[in-house]
């Protein structure tokens, strides 16, 4: 229709290439060269990588990322699972409640899970001291293998749930009655008709909770001790590494990346040949039980909700608590940790991490709007491999991606390390994807003949887009800026290997002094960033009437 | 101040594959022109040409003698009617309307007037200050309609707009349609694939089929002498059977077997040669049943009352199928296995040939009387 080349659609297509192409393209191939090129020769060499499987020391991180992941990945199913089937098909007391909090427990960053369970289970943690009292035992704390597990299984569960919760919802209850018109018993009804129906679901959730868990730095680096998985080495190698050799931690990254990019094709074929498009005219409802199984139900939930929603509790609750030198709590309350983290210090932590999670998500939703309305109305091949290549960022781990930026930028012509720019951009790439996603399912349902009228009626390509597009498209736009700025509050793997004195964030303050044993000042900035999170969700929810996100 | 529309010789190719080719047509001015045809003949094709969606790849659509071809659809001052109405969800009814106003720096004075006098004439002046997602289907498709007129544009396009009402509905809006254009007086072209509502609706239809115009006439005319097989089918209901075509000293006469042939009138005598095949086309009420010994024969397969009339689906001795329509209240109705003969009333009925498939009537036929 417009045969003009230089068209606004045109004009931003290749500035967005060019970006992607700067700041995730070239510093991923930056790696790799480093990976496979002798840093001072030039040539062509795998040492590295043979360096890397020739000690157990190193490939043993694969495997434990590998344990770690599998096993985590199966528990948040086995509670998500049946958590969502009692919440649909069970009347159950606050079941909107519940929901928001395995919501608010999701978006909560996982180190300050695996902080806030060292405070329970940790070597001096509460409940630990309480059953060694107790049982007169000498349980030295939950770390290593069992820690993580602990850790990223609760906060992955919700995820699991909430995307079954969906599926369920989409699941017509005719179905049901049919099989049970035809003889079926409850528990074959179950097998034979609702598994086999959210099976996809089950799928596509579980291998994001896989891509999540394995790429997690916090959780392993906090509650791990010498329990190592992939991204743990890769940040040590890097950090011992810079300055001389980083083609050591650049070849880690390679491996690492080859694993979650086969993980990332494995997930989209399967999601591709296991969907069925179901629309329910007719959704489960929700039915009283009685007696015993009732009360039973009602504990379930509770427990699972209660336990997800522990670590929020736990860090907002020792946050009043006083300490001596920051280490020991004294068992008495007082807001001395809000006055160490306020007033005793500069704010630039908590100020940093709202500049620049501002700045990042301004950046995220405009560029968002244009990369979803491009990729789907204007689709030609520049457009294609925009679309392809937005969805890198959802296979790169922060670690690799914040190696992978302090390679590219650290001489010129780019010199941006160090600066607020290079937070933000690592901020906008890894958090962009939920925008994304959202944007372009809600342009999808826009039909094209609303385009088409506005500029039958006289607009030109432009005015339609900023007059009807984008005013149509901002609730979806929203629903999933809400999940990529609460993600961005909590960055943590890139954040920790980008930051610098002058942009040092909330998540990496909490991490710095939870290493440092400065507890009492870790549990009042964990709380800081906790109750922002929970405010903007319930602000979103409030202003846009949803009581769901776009994960 | 409405304009005529011409169409000359447009191609349209979609890779490479020539979904309208060489197409011509003359809308003449203020008139309400159908585009008739099934889903994929190049109706909607044509239509979003007219517009500018799609581009011309040869051949000239001209306005009034102004070839429009490369004016950009926003300079085009034409009004669309969509098909699922299109309106803008987070307006108003009266943002919708004033929409084209604004864009078209319209002042605030002539649009309030402007929008008023158009909310009366579709009738929807209670709804102003509505959203749309709270109104009806056939409200909306108003709403639709004034937006696209309040612009005044030289010519209105309706890509099949009533196909998402229900069938009372769409009734109700066809008509409101019909009355508005009037109204107003704009030369409209009207797409659909109902014959029926192209039929109510049009000064005018070109029926349509693979990209090719079949047809251009009145709804009478393409509903009672149909220019091909085609357009016989498609238009109403048409039994078709075989034919000849004999030469006698006192005419032309089409024997439909051994025993039963009617003189006809009104054929193109110098395209028909003695012993010609072929097919003539009888509608269910062109047949008679009949007690004489001469006719079709056939025995009655099912019956279906239907109140007005009964129809009868009888298979023919010759093995072919037809439906028979006979008034429920004049004749009583005969039981299924009965076996009947059949007359036809030879001055409705069509003949076609049995190749070319294109209608042997002579011109204006349907009034010619010896």
């Amino acid at each position: 229709m417009n045969k003009n080349k230089f068209n606004l659609w045109n004009i931003s297509s290749v500035i967005i290439l060019l970006l992607m192409l700067t700041f995730i393209i070239y510093p991923l191939f930056l790696i790799l060269g480093k990976g496979i090129f002798n840093s001072e020769t030039g040539a062509f060499t795998l040492s590295h990588f043979i360096h890397f499987f020739e000690r157990k020391f190193y490939y043993i991180t694969i495997l434990n990322s590998f344990k770690v992941t599998i096993v985590s990945t199966i528990l948040a199913v086995i509670i998500g699972l049946p958590l969502a089937y009692m919440l649909r098909k069970i009347k159950i007391f606050g079941s909107k409640f519940i929901q928001i909090i395995v919501i608010v427990s999701y978006i909560s960053p996982p180190f300050i899970g695996a902080y806030a369970w060292i405070q329970l289970l940790g070597r001096s943690g509460v409940i630990t001291k309480f059953i060694n009292d107790t049982f007169q035992l000498n349980f030295d704390g939950i770390y290593g293998f069992a820690g993580i597990v602990l850790v990223l299984t609760l906060q992955s569960f919700p995820l699991v749930f909430i995307y079954i919760m969906g599926a369920l919802k989409n699941l017509d209850n005719s179905l049901v009655e049919a099989a049970e018109s035809l003889g079926y018993s409850n528990f074959q009804r179950m097998t034979k008709i609702i598994i086999p129906l959210i099976m996809p679901t089950i799928l596509a959730s579980s291998l994001l909770v896989f891509m999540r868990v394995i790429a997690d730095f916090g959780t392993p680096m906090l509650i791990g001790e010498g329990y190592r998985t992939m991204p743990v080495l890769i940040y040590q190698q890097f950090l011992s590494e810079v300055g001389g050799d980083a083609g050591f931690a650049a070849a880690i990254a390679t491996i690492f990346v080859i694993i979650t990019v086969t993980l990332f094709l494995l997930q989209r074929i399967l999601s591709r040949q296991y969907s069925y498009s179901m629309s329910a005219l007719k959704p489960m409802q929700a039915e009283p039980l009685s007696g015993t199984k009732n009360i039973l139900s009602h504990i379930v939930v509770y427990f699972i909700t209660f336990i997800g929603i522990l670590p929020q509790l736990v860090v907002i609750f020792t946050s009043f608590l006083e300490t001596s030198g920051g280490q020991v709590y004294t068992g008495r309350l007082s807001l001395e940790n809000y006055k160490n983290i306020l007033f005793d210090r500069d704010l630039n932590a908590i100020i940093n991490t709202y500049k620049m999670g501002l700045y990042a998500i301004i950046i995220i939703i405009v560029i968002g709007i244009f990369i979803s309305y491009l990729t789907v109305r204007k689709r030609n091949l520049m457009n294609s491999v925009i679309d392809t290549l937005s969805m890198f960022p959802f296979v790169i781990p922060g670690s690799v991606l914040g190696i992978a930026l302090v390679f590219a930028f650290s001489d010129e012509p780019i010199f941006i390390t160090g600066t607020i720019l290079i937070m933000v951009i690592a901020f906008v790439i890894r958090r962009m994807p939920y925008t994304i996603r959202s944007s372009t399912a809600i342009i999808s349902q826009i039909s094209p003949s609303i385009e088409e009228a506005a500029i039958s009626l006289g607009a030109s390509e432009t005015k339609t887009f900023y007059r009807i597009i984008v005013p149509m498209m901002l609730p979806g736009v929203l629903a999933g800026a809400i999940m990529s700025w609460v993600t961005i509050l909590g960055e943590l793997s890139a954040s920790i290997i980008l930051y610098s004195t002058e942009t040092q964030t909330l998540a990496v303050s909490i991490y710095t002094e939870v290493i440092r044993g400065n507890f009492g000042n870790a549990s009042a900035y964990s709380a800081v960033l906790t109750v922002t999170s929970i405010l903007s969700l319930l602000i979103f929810f409030k202003l846009t009437g949803k009581k769901e996100v776009d994960l | 101040m409405s304009v005529s529309v011409n169409i000359d010789k447009v191609v349209k190719k979609f890779g490479e594959d020539k979904v309208i080719d060489k197409l011509s047509l003359d809308i003449q001015k203020g008139e309400l022109f159908t585009l008739l045809g099934p889903s994929g003949c190049g109706k909607t094709t044509l239509l979003r040409m007219i517009i500018g969606f799609h581009s011309i790849d040869d051949g000239q659509i001209k306005i009034d003698d102004k070839v429009i071809n490369h004016i950009p659809v926003n300079k085009r001052k034409m009004g669309m009617v969509f098909q699922n109405y299109a309106i803008f969800p987070h307006m108003t009814v009266e943002d919708n309307i004033a929409f084209g106003l604004k864009v078209n720096k319209i002042g605030k004075e002539e649009m309030t007037e402007r929008i008023n006098d158009i909310l009366k004439t579709v009738r929807i002046e209670e709804h102003k200050t509505k959203k749309p997602e709270n109104l009806s289907g056939g409200q909306q498709q108003r709403i639709a309609l004034a937006r696209a007129l309040v612009i005044h544009p030289k010519v209105l396009l309706m890509d099949e707009p009533l196909s998402n009402l229900d069938a009372k509905l769409r009734i109700e809006m066809r008509n409101a349609i019909k009355n508005i254009q009037q109204e107003v007086g704009i030369t409209t072209v009207y797409v659909t694939h109902d014959q029926e509502e192209a039929l109510a609706i049009s000064d005018r239809i070109a029926v349509m089929n693979k990209g090719i115009i079949q047809q251009i006439g009145k709804p009478e005319e393409i509903y009672s002498r149909p220019a091909n097989v085609f357009v016989s089918q498609f238009i109403g209901t048409s039994n078709i059977i075989k034919g000849i075509i004999k030469k006698k000293e006192d005419g032309l006469y089409v024997h439909l077997n051994d025993m039963y042939s009617v003189k006809m009138n009104n054929l193109k005598q110098d395209e028909i040669v003695d012993k010609q095949e072929v097919l003539v086309s009888v509608r269910p009420q062109e047949f008679i049943i009949t007690n004489k010994e001469s006719g079709i024969k056939g025995e009655i397969d099912s019956t279906m009352f239907l109140g007005l009339n009964t129809h009868y689906f009888v298979n023919l001795d010759s093995g072919e199928r037809v439906e028979v329509i006979q008034d429920s209240e004049e004749e009583e109705i005969l039981p299924e296995g009965k076996d009947i003969n059949l007359n036809i009333k030879s001055k409705k009925i069509n003949i076609y040939h049995a190749d070319t498939k294109e209608t042997l009537i002579k011109a204006g036929g349907h009034d010619e009387q010896k």
